[in-house]
């Protein structure tokens, strides 16, 4: 009697609280959400530090996006993922924030000895570079064909990361000898790693885009963000954190 | 009094058919997205073949460590009483407990290049992260466990007076576990393997801290899985390597439970009549 009573009260518990849940997931919070190249970790809360950030790789971010993920703002590390989401009526037309450049990082010690750009392809050299979907792989794959090392380098990559803070950080730690990353990003890791230029004419065009995405519940606030990061102190941020300044043609 | 008695049953069957479906429903879902036509051609191309040979490989590899050194161990600590045996046990169990991406930082923190035996590896021409190697370490870590609990209840369940019977009857120590203890604890021992194997099929976290992601050397069907959830054509051959892992679980699962049903060990006359079958 008593242990039907008690059974009952466990179930209209687990009910009540499993509903709860449910609404809480679909209830809407005050802050922005932002989906964010993992490229721009450091530099976008410190631009505004209210919105909720989800960094990771690019592709990763619109995949999720394209399955329904909450987000308000998709800023990409180029402007072919922000376009196929707008071609797919997902969000807002892309506008250009920023540039960056591709550069090769070495752990301190620079185990390997490499000092250019072709000593990558020199034999047992340990390189990390992203996948070929995510932006920066797609940019590293384009270097390498313009410097004609494209089989040089692949032979010796020995991991292909889903983010550039991972390249980034298997370079960091010394576990890997080479990696291909941006500027920004060797900025980001300061001493623990040194950095090798490319060449400017095998450098490739790297902008990065934002949009406002359409499922999100903040149109408003997340237009206004888009704007902050655009602005004057948005754009200084960006360049202290060593972006290039977007390009001036001001088409939106 | 009946009206709350049918109440309780109508919650009781509510709630398990909602758990029920809750589990279920991802599984259907994976199999509705994916038709078995193209099922089968996603998982012809080349990653998918490349991961599941990596996957094989590898398994195999680490549940052969697992097996060669967890068998001891688990042995020892079933039937010996030693200062600091609960500590021993409580070891081999943490990396259960423990978040797959603590043991690949783990890992590498120990056996990186940069790690606390870089050095006297390196100096034997031995580096770890990256190779199918550590791959193996990274499964064995996270897999172990499952085998070694199992093996340790295994063991524990062999009646000890049929060891001491072999014993007396002439058989060395090193027979007697061949002959006796091994076969008793066989079921066992089976089962905790299955388990091993199922969890070595998903590791992920610290595969891909410990080892990267690269097809055909280190991708394992978790990794193939991950690197072409966000590639422009890559949700479905996503979906098709995961309806292939929901298989090979399932029929893991199965054989588990077949393997569980055997003739018990822990009853004596069972036991010998399955010890005087497999020596008939």
């Amino acid at each position: 009697m008593a242990g039907t009573r008690f059974a009952i009260l466990v179930l209209a518990v687990g009910v009540a609280a499993s509903a709860a849940l449910v609404s809480r997931a679909s209830v809407a919070s005050s802050r922005i959400t932002v989906y964010a190249a993992a490229s721009l970790t450091n530099v976008f809360p410190k631009i505004d530090a209210r919105p909720r950030y989800s960094f990771g790789g690019s592709n990763t971010l619109a995949a999720q996006i394209e399955q329904g993920a909450p987000a308000d703002v998709f800023a990409s590390a180029d402007s072919v993922l922000p376009r196929q989401l707008f071609a797919k009526r997902l969000c807002s037309k892309p506008v250009v924030f920023a540039r960056n450049q591709l550069i090769v990082v070495v752990p301190r010690s620079n185990p390997a000895g490499i000092r250019r750009v072709s000593d990558l392809a020199g034999s047992g050299v340990k390189i990390v570079i992203a996948d070929a979907g995510v932006p920066v792989g797609s940019y590293t794959l384009q270097v390498l064909k313009r410097l004609d090392l494209t089989d040089g380098v692949l032979a010796n990559v020995v991991s292909r990361e889903t983010d550039v803070r991972e390249v980034l950080a298997k370079v960091a730690l010394g576990e890997a000898d080479a990696g291909f990353v941006y500027a920004t990003d060797a900025k980001a890791a300061g001493p623990k790693v040194k950095v090798v230029k490319i060449p400017g004419r095998a450098q490739p065009r790297i902008a990065y885009a934002m949009c406002v995405v359409g499922s999100g519940s903040h149109t408003r606030a997340a237009r206004a963000f888009v704007h902050e990061v655009l602005g004057k102190r948005g754009q200084a941020q960006l360049r202290k954190a060593g972006f290039l300044p977007r390009p001036k043609s001001k088409r939106r | 009094m009946f009206v709350r008695r049918l109440l309780l049953a109508v919650l009781l069957a509510g709630a398990a058919a909602l758990a029920l479906a809750f589990l279920v429903l991802p599984l259907v879902a994976i199999f509705v997205h994916a038709s078995p036509g193209r099922l089968l051609s996603q998982l012809s191309s080349p990653v998918a073949t490349d991961a599941f040979v990596v996957t094989l490989k590898t398994s195999v590899g680490a549940q052969a460590l697992i097996v060669l050194f967890g068998t001891p161990t688990a042995y020892l600590i079933a039937t010996r009483r030693f200062v600091g045996r609960s500590l021993a046990i409580t070891l081999v169990e943490l990396p259960l407990v423990l978040p797959p991406a603590v043991a690949g930082i783990g890992l590498l923190a120990a056996f990186g290049r940069v790690g606390l035996l870089g050095d006297s590896l390196g100096a034997l021409g031995i580096t770890l992260p990256f190779t199918q190697a550590a791959v193996v370490i990274a499964v064995a870590y996270v897999a172990s466990p499952l085998y070694v609990r199992q093996a340790i209840a295994a063991f524990e369940t062999v009646d000890p007076n049929l060891v001491a019977a072999s014993r007396t009857l002439g058989a060395g120590p090193s027979r007697t576990f061949a002959r006796v203890v091994l076969p008793l604890a066989r079921a066992g021992l089976a089962a905790g393997l299955a388990l091993s194997f199922a969890r070595g099929l998903g590791e992920f976290g610290a595969t891909i801290m410990f080892a990267g992601s690269l097809q055909g050397v280190t991708q394992t069907l978790p990794l193939a899985i991950y690197a072409q959830f966000d590639q422009a054509q890559g949700f479905d051959a996503a979906v098709a390597l995961g309806a292939a892992l929901v298989l090979v679980s399932l029929v893991l699962l199965l054989s588990l439970r077949l393997l569980l049903s055997w003739p018990s060990s822990s009853s004596t006359r069972s036991s010998f009549r399955f010890g005087l079958s497999t020596s008939g």
